[in-house]
């Protein structure tokens, strides 16, 4: 029995051929397609094999974009290539086979189309052109005659449409339904791993970003950490100065009350024994002056011890005197440096300032230590008093006792434009080099914990800095070190 | 029982891709009716279908009296084929009717006339007998 069509053997053999030539073509581009997950490459392979080896010259690939709409996304052997159109899901035939997930095979396109478009033509002519609806253009041969579309469908999702298109009269056999079917199944998987790759590149590639932004957030995390830490650690400072300063500032009040009460108890006693005492030389004066009149010089005869008498008193007198005006000068110097009725800027005699602190150091130095005094012609300036007093007590009490034994602290004192500068330089020890960048900072101190909390200094140098001045040391260990305040005469 | 004829294989791609095919009725009273259709439709080797769209003279006519005359051309091959059948049943459901209207949907919807053309039923037709025309032995026909 012939199978039918056949003719005889010899077409039989042809079709035979055919048909394996057929299969091999198909299994290479089942092989190709699935090689590769790139989808350019996949689309390359299916529209070049369907043109070279069955042709079909015009074929496209549309994707699924919305819900609604495919693009074009492949296209082979149009013109302008049609690349980026698109099509409505229910328009035209390919937009009609993705609605309805049906493969089609239309031949007779042209004359179909004329004969809607007569139709048109005589409702447009009767005047029913409210009926109609826009002439879609759609991508792909406007003057097609024979087309088959194809949905691509993976486990009941459409993923898109191949479409096939011939505007030459002979039409697609159901022959040709059948091998554009197979390739379309084979590159509809083809796609969709392609697509799953794409999608899961493109997820690996937003995760690593997202863990670049994360790394990179985390090591600005730190940046941010290492710069609030210093500033914690600058505030703690600040606060531990300000600290520092309000206790300064405490005891400097109480000095000033204990001051101004002691001068008040004191200054009455010295007062009487000061007058007392002058009375005291007085009435001796007299006593002398009676002694030495001849009558009774010459009835007394001459009286060594009583010469001796009047040495000793007139010793004695003479020290109380200037015990008592000693008394007086620390109780003013006191007064003067706490300088409790002064909070308030004004304009000050720095020479007076010095010299009050000098008194009541005075006995940190007793004779180990000569103080030489290069005071310059200085204006007053304008400062706050109480403060200025205390840099000078803290950067003297530093000279004093840099001084292990003796040695000299020379205080220089000038103008230099519209500033004052105060220089301090003793013969101490000195401050060694690594020590000199630090001395500012809070706590730092080499004198141990029983001499010093190290904030001496840096209340100076916060003082200076508020006064709107400068402080500088320069130091050479063994030689000694100076200490140079630069101070706006106005501020 | 109605004769039956058994329709080629060739004929097929003739009625997929035929020129508008022409179909000729005849109403109940002897009036006959010639009209043009888009698509003559292959149902198997004894059926064709014609799509019922508009209820026009043609529907009237062959509800009235089922005998028809249905015309394809092959113009490549310069052959007409002449085919004489019987209206049996209308499907408003099934392969046949949705293969219909999927094509007619399909090109309505891109020439704007998608509220225009919508199948109602297709409309199934036994194939009696049928005639193999040549043009170039027009003289000779059958």
């Amino acid at each position: 029995m012939t199978p039918e069509g056949v003719k005889d053997n010899d077409d039989l053999v042809e079709r035979l051929a055919q048909k394996s030539a057929e299969v091999n073509v198909l299994r290479r581009i089942a092989l190709d397609i699935n090689s590769t997950l790139d989808l350019d490459q996949i689309y390359d392979i299916v529209l070049r094999t369907m043109d070279k080896f069955f042709g079909f010259h015009h074929s496209i690939i549309l994707l699924l974009e919305h819900v609604d709409r495919l693009r074009v996304v492949a296209s082979h052997g149009y013109k302008d290539q049609a690349l980026g159109g698109t099509v409505a899901v229910g328009t035209g035939v390919i937009g009609t086979v993705a609605k309805r997930r049906r493969l089609m095979r239309v031949n007779n396109l042209r004359s179909q189309r004329a004969y809607f478009a007569t139709i048109r033509s005589q409702m447009e002519e009767a005047g029913r052109t409210g009926e109609l609806g826009q002439i879609v253009p759609l991508p792909g041969l406007a003057d097609a005659d024979s087309q088959i579309a194809i949905p691509l469908v993976i486990k009941d999702r459409l993923i898109g449409v191949f479409s096939v298109e011939s505007r030459e009269p002979k039409p697609f056999s159901e022959h040709d339904e059948t091998l554009i079917s197979i390739v379309a199944s084979q590159a509809a998987s083809a796609i969709q791993n392609a697509l799953l790759y794409r999608a899961a590149e493109e997820r690996r590639k937003e995760l690593a970003e997202a863990h670049e932004g994360l790394k990179q957030l985390n090591e600005t995390l730190e940046d941010r950490v290492r710069a609030r830490t210093k500033e914690l650690e600058q505030a703690n400072r600040d606060l531990r100065e300000t600290q520092a300063q309000l206790v300064q500032s405490s005891k400097m009040a109480s000095i000033g009350m204990l001051a101004a009460g002691v001068a008040h108890e004191i200054n009455t006693p010295i007062g009487a024994i000061h007058s007392n005492a002058d009375v005291e030389r007085r009435a001796v004066d007299v006593i002398r002056g009676i002694l030495q009149d001849p009558a009774l010089v010459k009835k007394l005869g001459h009286q060594p011890r009583l010469d001796r008498a009047f040495k000793i008193f007139e010793d004695v007198n003479r020290i109380t005197l200037e015990a008592t005006e000693r008394v007086t000068r620390i109780i003013q110097s006191l007064k003067s440096f706490a300088r409790l009725d002064q909070a308030e800027l004004e304009l000050v005699d720095l020479h007076e300032g010095l010299e009050s602190t000098l008194t009541l150091i005075g006995h940190l130095m007793k004779d180990r230590i000569k103080v030489i005094k290069n005071y310059g012609k200085l204006p007053k300036v304008q400062c706050y008093a109480s403060q200025i007093n205390q840099v000078f007590a803290n950067v003297l009490a530093n000279a004093v006792q840099a001084i292990e034994e003796t040695g000299s602290i020379t205080i220089t004192t000038y103008q230099d434009g519209s500033y004052v500068l105060i220089q301090v330089a003793d013969t101490g020890v000195g401050i060694r080099t690594e020590h000199l960048d630090r001395i500012f900072d809070p706590g730092f101190t080499t004198k141990g914990v029983r001499v010093g909390i190290g904030l001496g200094l840096s209340i100076t140098y916060r003082v200076i800095e508020n006064h709107h001045g400068s402080i500088h040391v320069q130091s050479e260990p063994g030689k000694g070190t100076i200490f140079t305040i630069r101070l706006p005469i106005a501020r | 029982m109605m004769d039956k004829a058994m329709l080629p294989d060739e004929i097929k791609p003739v009625m997929e891709s035929g020129i508008p095919a022409i179909v000729v009725t005849c109403s109940a009273d002897g009036i006959p009716n010639a009209t043009i259709i888009s698509r003559v439709y292959y149902v198997d080797k004894t059926h064709i279908a014609l799509s019922f769209q508009f209820f026009n003279k043609t529907i009237r006519n062959v509800r009235e009296n089922p005998q028809a005359c249905v015309a394809v051309s092959d113009l490549a091959a310069n052959i007409k084929w002449i085919l004489d059948v019987q209206y049996d049943h209308s499907e408003t459901e099934g392969p046949i009717f949705d293969e219909m209207d999927m094509q007619i949907e399909a090109i309505a919807s891109a020439t704007g006339m998608a509220g225009i053309f919508r199948l109602r039923a297709a409309d199934i037709y036994c194939v009696k007998s049928f005639k193999k025309l040549s043009f170039t032995s027009a003289s000779s026909r059958e």
